[in-house]
C-alpha cells in the first residue's frame, strides 16, 4: 500500500493581485521519485517554496508526512533536505563550513558519507564561498543535502550549472536514494534527467497541474512516431484522424499516431505490403511539447 | 508547539556573531573610544570656571540647543554636566546608526542574497533568524553600554559618579536598541535591504528633526519625539532611570510587532505593496547615464528633499537663535540697536557655518552610495551584460561618477537654500541675502569634490576597500562638529578635506583654495578612471 509523503490539494498562492498558483493538486508517494516539469514561470519554484513554509499559501492544503507545511515546518524540515537552483552562500565562510553548518541546523553531523560525497563531487571545501563558481556553489548545497539523513529530498533545478560528469554523479545519488526507499521531488528542465529517474511526473502550466501519472500512462495519451516503407501507396493514411504530421518521400512515409489508435493504424497498414516498419515511443520531450502546445491552442481559442 | 518556531535560535546567533565579530569590534572601538576619549579630555578643557562659564553660555544658545540638545543642569555646574550636555544627543545618533546597520545586516541582507531560503529549509524555526538577530543586537548594545560605562569610570572626569556613568552606558544601550527595533520592523515592511535602510534612516531623521524643533521651542514637547527621551535621563544631575524603562517597553512592543509580522510574511518579500513595472523602457532610458539615473531616482529625490527640509528646519530657528535680546539681554542693552543687528547676523552666520558642515557631510552620502555602485553592481553581476554591449568602461565610470557628484552637489545646494529661505522668513527685516549664504556653497563644494575624488580613486584602484572611504565624511563630521568643543589640535581637523575650508559664510570665499581643491578633486576622479580601466573587473 503506497503512503503519500507529500499531499497537495487545490493549493493557491497570490502575490498581491497576481495569482501564481491557481490549482495545484498532486501527491508524492513513499519511495518514489516524482518529476515536476513545466515551462518557465509556471509555478514550480513557488509550489516548492510553499511546501517549505518559505511562502505562505493563500488557499488549499499542503501536507508533508501528514503535517501542515506552514504550522509544522520545523518538524517536517528535520526529515527533509532541499537544494534550490541558485545557491548563494555567506561569502566569508568556506564551503566545508557551510556544509557542516547546514547539517548542524538539522541536528546532524559531518559523517563519512559527507566525505564520500565531497570526494564524488570533487569539491575543494577549503575555499571561501565568494571564490566558488556557480557549479561549485551548487555542489555545496548538493553535498549538504545528500549527506543529510532525510526521508524526503526536494530539488529545484538542482543541476543548473553542473557539468555532464557531475550531472551523472547527481543521477547516481538520486537513484541510490530511491533504492534506499527515500522519496524525491525533482523539478527540472532537463527532461532526459526526469525521464531517466522519475517514477511519476506532474506537468504544471500557468499555475495549474495539467497532468500527472507515470511516463507509460502519459505515453498512452500521446503519439507514437512511425516510419514505414511499403510497396503500395500509404497516402490514404494521411486522412486518418489519428495520424498527424504525415510526410512522404518516395516510398517512405513518416507520421505520428495517437497511441490509443496505434493498433487500428497498424491494421490499416497490413494490406499495403509493408517492407519496413519502425515505431518510436514518444519521448518526454514530445509529451511536453504536446501538452505545452495544447494549452497554447486552448489559450488562443479563448482570445 | 510554539517553541519550535524558535528552534535553532541559539545556533544561528553563534553563526551571526562569528560572521560579524570584526564589524562589531570596529563599531565598538569607534563608539567606546569616542566616549572615553572625550571624557578623558574634558577636565583639561573646562577645568577653569572661566572656560566652564563660557561653554555653558554657548550651550544655552538656541543654535547649540538645536544641535546638541538643551543644557538642563542646575548649579553648581560640573565638568560632567557639560560632558553630558555635549555628548548625549550626539552619541545617541551614533549608536542609532550602529543599530540600523546591524539590524538590516542581520535580517534583510541574507534574505536578499537567498541564504535565508536555504536556512529556512532546514529544521530552523520560522522566527529563529529574526530572534537571533534581536539577541545579536541586544548583545552588541549591552557590551557597548558596559564598555562605555567602564570607560567613563576609568576616565574619572570631575563631577561624574558611578550612577551617572552606568546610566549613560545603559541609557545609550537602550536608546540604540530602540532604533534597532525600528529597523527590524522596517525590515519586515520593505522588500529589500536598501529599502529597509532608507526607511530606518527616514524614521531616525524625522525623530531627530522633531527633537530639534521641540528643544528650541518647548522642551516639554520633547517627550513626544522619542529621540528626546535620552535627554530626559538628566545624567550627572538627577540620574533618572525611568526613561530607560520607557525605551525598554517600546523595544518590546516594536520588536514583538516585528516578530509577529516576520512570522506571517513570505521570505524575500516585504509587507508594503509593490508597484508594477513599466511594460517598455521610457524613451530616455537609453544609455548608462540614464540607467543610473533611473536606478537611483527614488533615493536621490528622497535625499534632495530631506536636505532641503533639514535646511529649512534649521533656518526656521534663525529668528530665535539670532535674537540677542532674548538670548543675552544685558549685552544687547549695552551695545545699542545697530550693533545688535550686526551681532545677531554674526551669530546666525556662525551657526550657519556649523550647519553647512552637517549638510556637506550628509550630501556626500548619496554621492558615495551612487559611486560605489561601480563595484557593488559589478559584484552582484548586474553590469556583466552591460560590459558585453557597446558601452565602454569610461562611459560607465563617468556616468556613475557624474550622477553621484552632481546629486551630491545639488543636495548641498538645496540644504543651503532651504536654510536661507526659512531663515529669511524667520528673521524678517534682519534677513541676510542669498549671496551671503551662497558663500557656504562655493566654499564647501570643492571639499565635497575632493572627498568624492578620493572615494572615486579608491573605487577605481582598490574595489574591495571602497567602503573605507566612508571614514572621510564620518571623521569630518566628528572633527568639525565636536573638534572645537574638544579643543582638538588644528592638524586633526585638517585631515579631512572639509577641514581645509575657511569659515564661510562668515568669511568670504577663499577662491584660491576653492580652485585648487576643485582641480584636485576632478583630477582624483580622472585618476580613478585610469585605475578602473587598467584592472580586472570585480566578479563574484
Ligand atoms: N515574489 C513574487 N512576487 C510576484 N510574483 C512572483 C513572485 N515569485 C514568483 N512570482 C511569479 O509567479 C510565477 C511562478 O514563478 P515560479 O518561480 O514558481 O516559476 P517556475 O515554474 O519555477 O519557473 P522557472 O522554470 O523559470 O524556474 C511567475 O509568473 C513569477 O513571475
Ligand atoms: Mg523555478
Amino acid at each position: 500500500m503506497v503512503q503519500p509523503v507529500v499531499e497537495i490539494k487545490q493549493l493557491q498562492k497570490h502575490f498581491g493581485k497576481f495569482q501564481a498558483l491557481k490549482d495545484i493538486t498532486l501527491t508524492v508517494n513513499t519511495g518514489e521519485v516524482f518529476g515536476f516539469i513545466g515551462p518557465n514561470g509556471a509555478g514550480k519554484s513557488t509550489t516548492i517554496r510553499t511546501l517549505l513554509g518559505i511562502l505562505k499559501k493563500s488557499g488549499g492544503t499542503a501536507t508533508i508526512f501528514g503535517q501542515d507545511v506552514w504550522r509544522d515546518a520545523v518538524a517536517i524540515h528535520k526529515r527533509l533536505a532541499y537544494v534550490p537552483g541558485d545557491v548563494y552562500l555567506w561569502p566569508n565562510l568556506s564551503g566545508g563550513e557551510v556544509i557542516d553548518l547546514f547539517l548542524k541546523l538539522n541536528d546532524q553531523k559531518h559523517s563519512s558519507r559527507t566525505d564520500e560525497l565531497i570526494k564524488a563531487f570533487e569539491l575543494d571545501v577549503s575555499k571561501k564561498c565568494h571564490t566558488y563558481s556557480k557549479g561549485n556553489r551548487q555542489k555545496v548545497a548538493l553535498i549538504a543535502a545528500f549527506s543529510t539523513a532525510a526521508d524526503l529530498y526536494i530539488f529545484d533545478e538542482p543541476t543548473s550549472g553542473l557539468d555532464p560528469l557531475m550531472e551523472e554523479i547527481f543521477q547516481q545519488q538520486v537513484l541510490a536514494l530511491k533504492a534506499a526507499g527515500k522519496s524525491v521531488l525533482l523539478s527540472s528542465h532537463i527532461l532526459s534527467e526526469v525521464e531517466h529517474m522519475c517514477d511519476r511526473i506532474g506537468i504544471i502550466r500557468d499555475g495549474r497541474i495539467i497532468e500527472t501519472g507515470t511516463l507509460d500512462d502519459m505515453r498512452q495519451l500521446s503519439r507514437t512516431q512511425v516510419t514505414v516503407t511499403a510497396v503500395k501507396s500509404v497516402k490514404q493514411l494521411a486522412d486518418n484522424p489519428a495520424v498527424h504530421g504525415f510526410k512522404q518521400t518516395g516510398d517512405k512515409a513518416t507520421f505520428a499516431v495517437d497511441s490509443e489508435a496505434l493498433g487500428a493504424v497498424i491494421a490499416a497498414l497490413a494490406p499495403l505490403e509493408v517492407k519496413t516498419l519502425q515505431s518510436t515511443p514518444p519521448t518526454l520531450e514530445d509529451l511536453f511539447m504536446r501538452y505545452y502546445n495544447q494549452q497554447e491552442a486552448t489559450a488562443d481559442e479563448q482570445h | 508547539m510554539s517553541n519550535t518556531k524558535y528552534a535553532k535560535t541559539g545556533f544561528l546567533l553563534r553563526i551571526y556573531l562569528r560572521r560579524d565579530w570584526l564589524k562589531i569590534v570596529f563599531w565598538l572601538i569607534g563608539v567606546v573610544g569616542l566616549m572615553a576619549g572625550a571624557a578623558g579630555k574634558f577636565d583639561t578643557l573646562y577645568g577653569s570656571s572661566k572656560a566652564m562659564n563660557s561653554i555653558i553660555t554657548t550651550l544655552r544658545t538656541p543654535a547649540m540647543v538645536s544641535l546638541l540638545g538643551p543644557f538642563t543642569a542646575s548649579k553648581p555646574y560640573t565638568v560632567a554636566n557639560v560632558y553630558a550636555a555635549e555628548m548625549m544627543v550626539f552619541m545617541g545618533l551614533f549608536v542609532a546608526m550602529m543599530n540600523i546597520y546591524f539590524a538590516i545586516h542581520a535580517t534583510r541582507t541574507d534574505e536578499d542574497s537567498g541564504v535565508t531560503e536555504l536556512v529556512r529549509a532546514r529544521a530552523v524555526g520560522r522566527n529563529a533568524s529574526l530572534t537571533a538577530a534581536i539577541f545579536e543586537l541586544i548583545l552588541i548594545n549591552l557590551i557597548a553600554g558596559v564598555l562605555e560605562a567602564l570607560g567613563l569610570q576609568v576616565s574619572g572626569m570631575s563631577g561624574s559618579n558611578a550612577a551617572g556613568n552606568w546610566l549613560f552606558g545603559f541609557g545609550l544601550a537602550a536608546f540604540g536598541l530602540m532604533f534597532g527595533a525600528f529597523s527590524l520592523l522596517a525590515a519586515q515592511l520593505a522588500s529589500s535591504s536598501r529599502g529597509a535602510t532608507m526607511l530606518s534612516y527616514l524614521i531616525l531623521g524625522v525623530l531627530f528633526v522633531a527633537r530639534m524643533g521641540t528643544d528650541v521651542q518647548n522642551t516639554d514637547l520633547t517627550w513626544w519625539t522619542i529621540y528626546g527621551w535620552i535627554e530626559k535621563l538628566d545624567i550627572y544631575g538627577q540620574n533618572i532611570w525611568w526613561p530607560v524603562a520607557l525605551m525598554v517597553i517600546l523595544i518590546v512592543l516594536i520588536g514583538g510587532l516585528a516578530v509577529r509580522l516576520g512570522a506571517t510574511r513570505d521570505v524575500g518579500a516585504g509587507l508594503l505593496p509593490q508597484r508594477a513595472g513599466r511594460r517598455q523602457a521610457s524613451v530616455w532610458l537609453r544609455g548608462p547615464l540614464s540607467l543610473i539615473a533611473c536606478l537611483e531616482r527614488t533615493s536621490t529625490i528622497v535625499w534632495l528633499v530631506a536636505l532641503f527640509i533639514l535646511g529649512a528646519t534649521y533656518g526656521s530657528i534663525f529668528g530665535t537663535a539670532g535674537d540677542l535680546m532674548k538670548t543675552n539681554p544685558t549685552m544687547a542693552k549695552l551695545i545699542g540697536t545697530t550693533a545688535v543687528t550686526q551681532a545677531n547676523r554674526t551669530i546666525v552666520l556662525a551657526f550657519a557655518n556649523k550647519l553647512v558642515i552637517i549638510f556637506v557631510v550628509l550630501a556626500t552620502i548619496p554621492g558615495l552610495i551612487t559611486l560605489f555602485r561601480l563595484n557593488r553592481d559589478e559584484r552582484n553581476g548586474y553590469f556583466e551584460q552591460l560590459h558585453a554591449k557597446a558601452v565602454s568602461r569610461g562611459q560607465l565610470y563617468f556616468s556613475i561618477a557624474a550622477f553621484g557628484l552632481v546629486s551630491a552637489i545639488v543636495a548641498l545646494l538645496l540644504g543651503i537654500l532651504g536654510m536661507y529661505a526659512a531663515g529669511a522668513a524667520s528673521m524678517g527685516t534682519e534677513a541676510l541675502t542669498v549671496g551671503r549664504f551662497m558663500r557656504a556653497f562655493w566654499g564647501y563644494m570643492p571639499a565635497l569634490i575632493v572627498t568624492f575624488g578620493i572615494a572615486a580613486l579608491l573605487a577605481g584602484l582598490l574595489p574591495k576597500f571602497q567602503n573605507v572611504a566612508w571614514v572621510i565624511p564620518v571623521y569630518g563630521l566628528i572633527s568639525l562638529y565636536l573638534g572645537p568643543l574638544l579643543d582638538t589640535p588644528k592638524w586633526a581637523t585638517r585631515i579631512s578635506p572639509y577641514g581645509w575650508v575657511n569659515r564661510v559664510p562668515i568669511d568670504s570665499v577663499a577662491w584660491g583654495t576653492a580652485s585648487w581643491m576643485t582641480v584636485l578633486g576632478l583630477g582624483l576622479i580622472v585618476l580613478g578612471y585610469l585605475a578602473y580601466t587598467h584592472r580586472d573587473l570585480t566578479t563574484n
